[in-house]
């Protein structure tokens, strides 16, 4: 199978003296219908390095491919284009937003690449949230729903353009034991079910643990990787 | 791309939605702007028009006298064209007061199209009265015409110019003057003129007071009674020339002027010094209304400033989620937008209050209620409209671009 996402030698540094480096020559290869989790210290670049998979942050060198195309050569409206319309973020805090529904936050996607009819948008953004739980939540704002909860509204609004790759930034950093568990009962949904890459940062052993692959970092690099399946 | 503008315009609204103490003062600041400048523009134009007009109509368009800028050429000079002759001291030949050949003067000037003429002659005529004495300047004219050419018929407390015609020795003269004299409509008077002649006349008319354009000592008398009163038979010293449309005043007169090398006056030569100060005018308020719209304008910056800045989170989600930098940008400016129309249209309203109580003020004066003359004319609603909509968008947009340029990964790296 080919593979959606590939990394080749990627590095990003800030630069400054002496200059930081936060992902230094790290090469990967995401597979679609795969759950791939990243862990690593604290500080070892994780993060960095999932902002540079998903095109929110610009490699200092090396190159990144997304479906064959480089990613590289793409200028930040063509980016934004490609998150758009291929990629779901879930960040740790949920990161929604504030004056809006969970509902309109769940639309704002989908109306944002407009290929559906608004009607139609409404009723899948409806059928997202029921399948997370949160049928009869929908028309509450943030402040009216538990961290769970809000949790499962930003991963209803990442899948919402159906997203050929999910990328979770610590999804579960702010949960407790159930909604953890209920969170990566999903993304191995999403993975095994619905045929997406899912790539996720975790400190959890309970994600890593659910997760096909598993990447470990150190000091920015890849310090191994461990495929279960 | 014009699809992403409604979306982008809820996002706009939800925001203000959730400011609603600063998007009351912005739209409050634009408001009174654009409400003041009605009010204050409409007063402004308002009377200028009221003054120019009244400077327009204050006497003819044009006012050909018998007056030469320059004496005639020299024989001399005329004969030996462009030789360098230069005489002095030579003695100029006093002109016979009047206007020489004032039946071609007029044919030409009624040929001009739209221009009607009205001959006139001047003078100075004592009015006897019971021992009393009052020096006037006799006008005469002929009623039928001179009513066309002059606003003297709209000045007129009692009586007709016309009655001029009717009444054998009629006369029209100020109500003060009339006061001095002892005397009211109907009554007769002794006029005298410096050439001795004397008649007894009948006042047929009165004008108003404080007609300062016409001077308290001034009488209308028909044109063949002040040329026998006055001993200059068929004799005429100024035409008054009214046009259909004023502001064309000024070339009629240079090519009268041209022709018949007689002073031809219009009323913008005339009034030079009174419009060169209406410049001024326009200058001020417009400077001062530039001021209150900047002031609105800065309410505008704030408001969107804030809010890119309190909004740095949701801009950081909103670029992960896939908008683009101009999307934001876009939201951050329609914020402005939508300050700056509701406070136009609250605008409007404010302004036409203000008109209506303003057109409402009575102002006595010469024992007649008066208004302030106000223009309010829609022009004035869409200047302010687009003065007040470009100054909102640019204070706007020069926030917007901060948001445009915020950089979601260090935002999600503080986050985390
Ligand atoms: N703007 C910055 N300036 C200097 N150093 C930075 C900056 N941003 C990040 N770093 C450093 O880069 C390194 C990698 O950071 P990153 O957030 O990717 O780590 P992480 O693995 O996600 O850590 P965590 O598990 O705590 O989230 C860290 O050591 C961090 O201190
Ligand atoms: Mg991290």
């Amino acid at each position: 199978m080919n593979a959606i996402l590939e990394a080749g030698g990627l590095s990003r540094n800030l630069p400054g003296t002496p200059p930081v480096s936060l992902v230094t020559d790290v090469s990967l290869a995401i597979q679609p219908a795969s759950f791939v989790a990243i862990v690593g210290p604290s500080g070892c670049g994780k993060s960095s390095l999932l902002y540079l998979l998903g095109l929110l942050d610009r490699p200092s060198s090396g190159s990144l491919r997304f479906q064959e195309r480089d990613m590289n050569s793409l200028d930040g409206d063509e980016r934004a284009q490609i998150r758009l319309a291929n990629f779901g973020f879930v960040f740790q805090f949920h990161f929604l937003l504030p004056e809006f529904t969970a509902l309109e936050n769940v639309l704002l996607p989908m109306r944002r690449l407009g290929r559906l009819p608004l009607p139609d948008a409404r009723a899948k953004a409806a059928a997202l949230l029921t399948e997370v739980g949160l049928g009869a939540k929908m028309d509450k704002t943030p402040d009216r729903l538990s961290g769970g909860e809000r949790q499962r509204v930003a991963i209803a609004r990442a899948i919402a353009n159906d997203p050929v790759l999910v990328l979770g930034d610590e999804p579960t950093g702010n949960l407790d034991s159930q909604n953890s568990a209920r969170v990566v009962e999903m993304f191995r949904a999403l993975a095994h079910d619905q045929g997406r890459a899912v790539v996720c940062v975790t400190h959890d052993p309970d994600v890593a643990a659910a997760a096909d692959v598993q990447i470990s970092m150190l000091d920015g690099r890849i310090s191994g990787t461990d495929v279960r399946r | 791309m014009m699809g992403q503008l409604p979306l982008l315009g809820r996002i706009a609204a939800r925001h203000l939605a959730g400011r609603r103490r600063q998007t009351l003062v912005a739209v409050s600041g634009v408001a009174v702007g654009v409400g003041f400048f009605l009010a204050v523009s409409a007063m402004m134009i308002g009377s200028q028009n009221d003054f120019i007009k009244t400077l327009i109509d204050a006497a003819p368009h044009i006012i050909i006298s018998d007056e030469l800028r320059s004496p005639h050429p020299q024989p001399g000079v005329e004969v030996h064209k462009g030789a360098a002759i230069d005489l002095r001291h030579y003695k100029v030949r006093n002109e016979v007061r009047g206007l020489r050949g004032w039946p071609e003067i007029l044919r030409a000037v009624n040929a001009q199209p739209g221009a009607i003429g009205s001959p006139s002659l001047t003078g100075a005529i004592t009015l006897r009265s019971g021992g009393r004495e009052e020096a006037l300047t006799v006008i005469g004219v002929d009623p039928s015409v001179e009513e066309k050419v002059s606003s003297v018929a709209d000045k007129l407390r009692t009586g007709h110019l016309r009655d001029l015609e009717s009444t054998q020795g009629g006369i029209i003269i100020g109500e003060e003057m009339a006061q001095r004299l002892g005397l009211g409509m109907g009554d007769v008077v002794g006029a005298t003129s410096a050439s001795g002649k004397s008649r007894s006349m009948r006042i047929v008319g009165l004008f108003k007071r404080g007609q300062s354009q016409l001077g308290p000592s001034a009488g209308y008398v028909l044109l063949r009674e002040a040329q026998s009163l006055l001993g200059r038979p068929f004799i005429v010293n100024r035409i008054g020339v009214h046009l259909d449309d004023p502001y064309g005043a000024q070339p009629v007169a240079r090519r009268l002027e041209m022709r018949f090398s007689y002073k031809a006056e219009s009323w913008q030569e005339r009034s030079a010094d009174f419009l060169s100060l209406l410049v001024t005018r326009n200058v001020i308020m417009y400077s001062v209304v530039s001021a209150i719209l900047l002031v609105a304008s800065f309410g505008i910056y704030t408001v969107v400033s804030n809010s890119v800045t309190d909004k740095r989170r949701d801009i950081a989600i909103m670029r992960s989620i896939g908008f683009s930098e101009r999307d934001l940008q876009l939201i951050f400016v329609f914020e402005g937008l939508a300050l700056a129309l509701i406070g136009i249209f609250a605008g409007w309203l404010l302004g036409y209050g203000l008109m209506a109580i303003l057109g409402s003020l009575k102002f006595p004066i010469a024992g007649d209620n008066q208004y302030l003359p106000l223009d309010r004319s829609p022009r004035q609603y869409a200047i302010a409209a687009a003065a007040s909509l470009l100054s909102g968008v640019i204070a706007a947009w020069l926030p917007a671009r901060k948001a445009a340029k915020v950089d979601p990964v260090d935002i999600l790296r503080g986050a985390v």
